[in-house]
């Protein structure tokens, strides 16, 4: 007999593989929002290295908003959240694993095609590696304000929830910035800790404010 | 003193209250809003490197003041309300959270009319005003939440968790907006002491003064028309609404 949270993560993985669209949406989204960027600013290869960490962070932002309703709201509607709810078992430890695996089908893949473009946008190879870090540290947190948002406005659609996320996700994305902008520097280091410090500070609120968020539709 | 809170937080009880005491509240807020403003616009002396420019300072610095304090006030509400469940808590988000957008949104406007002259554009990527304005952002956030529910509770628990979170991660953006960029003066007036001359000091602190007696008034009347939007259907409010008839 295997464990209950085993079970959801293969599920859960499961989910994702077999369908194309939440697999692939956010990559497709991604590629395509990087692709806007010379378009609209020319593809000038100083200016574009100038701003190359930006669009990066910004556009893994944006493809993140799409795939964060998925995380709970399908749970919700085919009533398997109650059963989850009535069976006792950890909720905490439950959606970790539903963040996880979001985390890890629609911003993991997107922080290798990350390299692959900062190539694109003529980004040199160490800031390359750095914007890399950062994004390791930086997407869990999108992926647990996502989550937030989306356990928050399981009922409705998620522009409510966007807009939400958005304004607290700004020191992931500052610092991020900050970090591989000064990636010559000592101060790297200050803003790499700094960002770890709000990922690793942020996990136990940011779930338990989900499990808030979850329960205020089972009142 | 347990006795008077639990006074406070039934619905008749602060209705009754509210009812006497806002137009006392509400005149004495104009009154003293127009002596701050007044004696710092006509009376206080030119300031030296700014010129007459400056007293914009009696409506933004009050403004602004204004504007974060009830952001902090409606914090204190959320956890009041996550932990138990006081219901006049919520009531006290959802009038205050209007409030503070309009606040916000003064101060920014007042900011940008200070800024034209003195710093020679209408808005600057500074961290404070960067900070203000995703604290406008955020209101409005807020604001947004409160039609997406079906059902009251569930309106209160959402707006609450979000006030919470971003209660805990307002002063982390402004921390790291403050890393990114700054250009702004820093506040001038701290709890140790002050940077202004006293006697444009004493027409400004007036001057906020007054804002917070407005805005108390005036979250007051919001909290009253709030109660009576959600106890519509109890005996008590519809016996207020005969009377007034």
């Amino acid at each position: 007999m295997k464990n209950f949270y085993y079970k959801t993560f293969q599920r859960d993985s499961k989910v994702y593989l077999s369908r194309s669209s939440s697999f692939l949406g956010p990559i497709v989204f991604f590629l395509i929002t990087i692709t806007l960027y010379p378009l609209a600013f020319g593809s000038d290869e100083e200016k574009l290295a100038e701003l190359a960490s930006g669009i990066i962070w910004i556009s893994i932002l944006l493809a993140n908003l799409l795939s964060h309703q998925f995380i709970f709201n399908e749970d919700y509607k085919d009533g398997s959240l109650d059963l989850v709810l009535a069976s006792g078992k950890s909720l905490f430890i439950w959606a970790s694993i539903k963040i996880f695996v979001n985390w890890y089908f629609s911003s993991l893949p997107l922080i290798f095609l990350s390299l692959l473009t900062s190539f694109m946008l003529y980004l040199p190879f160490d800031a390359a590696l750095i914007l890399a870090l950062t994004l390791f540290l930086g997407t869990p947190i999108l992926s647990m304000f996502g989550a937030l948002a989306g356990a928050l406005t399981l009922e409705r659609g998620n522009i409510v929830g966007s807009s939400i996320v958005i304004p607290m996700c700004l020191p992931a994305l500052i610092l991020g910035i900050l970090a591989i902008q000064s990636y010559k520097n000592e101060e790297l280091f200050f803003y790499i800790f700094l960002l770890a410090a709000f990922l690793f500070f942020s996990i136990p609120i940011l779930i338990a404010s989900c499990l808030g968020a979850i329960r205020l539709h089972f009142e | 003193m347990k006795h008077l809170f639990n006074q406070l937080i039934s619905f008749p009880y602060f209705f009754k209250i509210a009812q006497i005491s806002f137009p006392y509240l509400f005149l004495l807020s104009i009154f003293v809003i127009l002596l701050g403003v007044l004696w710092g616009v006509f009376f206080s002396p030119v300031d030296a490197t700014q010129g007459e420019v400056y007293r914009i300072i009696y409506l933004h610095v009050p403004a602004a003041s204004v504007a974060q304090s009830i952001y902090y006030t409606m914090v204190i509400a959320s956890i009041t309300y996550l932990i138990w469940r006081i219901k006049m808590a919520s009531v006290f988000m959802i009038s205050m959270a209007p409030l503070g957008a309009i606040f916000t949104f003064l101060a920014l406007f007042t900011g940008a009319v200070w800024g034209q002259p003195t710093w020679g554009t209408w808005w600057v990527w500074d961290a404070r005003l960067t900070s203000t304005l995703i604290l406008l952002i955020l209101y409005l956030a807020i604001i947004s939440l409160f039609s997406s529910f079906d059902r009251r509770a569930s309106t209160d628990q959402a707006v609450s968790i979000v006030v919470l979170i971003g209660g805990i991660n307002l002063p982390i953006i402004k921390l790291s907006v403050e890393w990114w960029n700054t250009l702004h003066q820093s506040a001038s007036i701290t709890l140790s002491g002050s940077s202004i001359d006293n006697e444009m000091l004493i027409p400004l602190l007036i001057s906020i003064l007054g804002f917070y007696l407005y805005v108390t008034a005036i979250g007051m009347r919001r909290m009253q028309i709030e109660i009576i939007k959600r106890e519509i259907s109890h005996n008590w409010v519809k016996e207020i609404l005969k009377e007034k008839r």
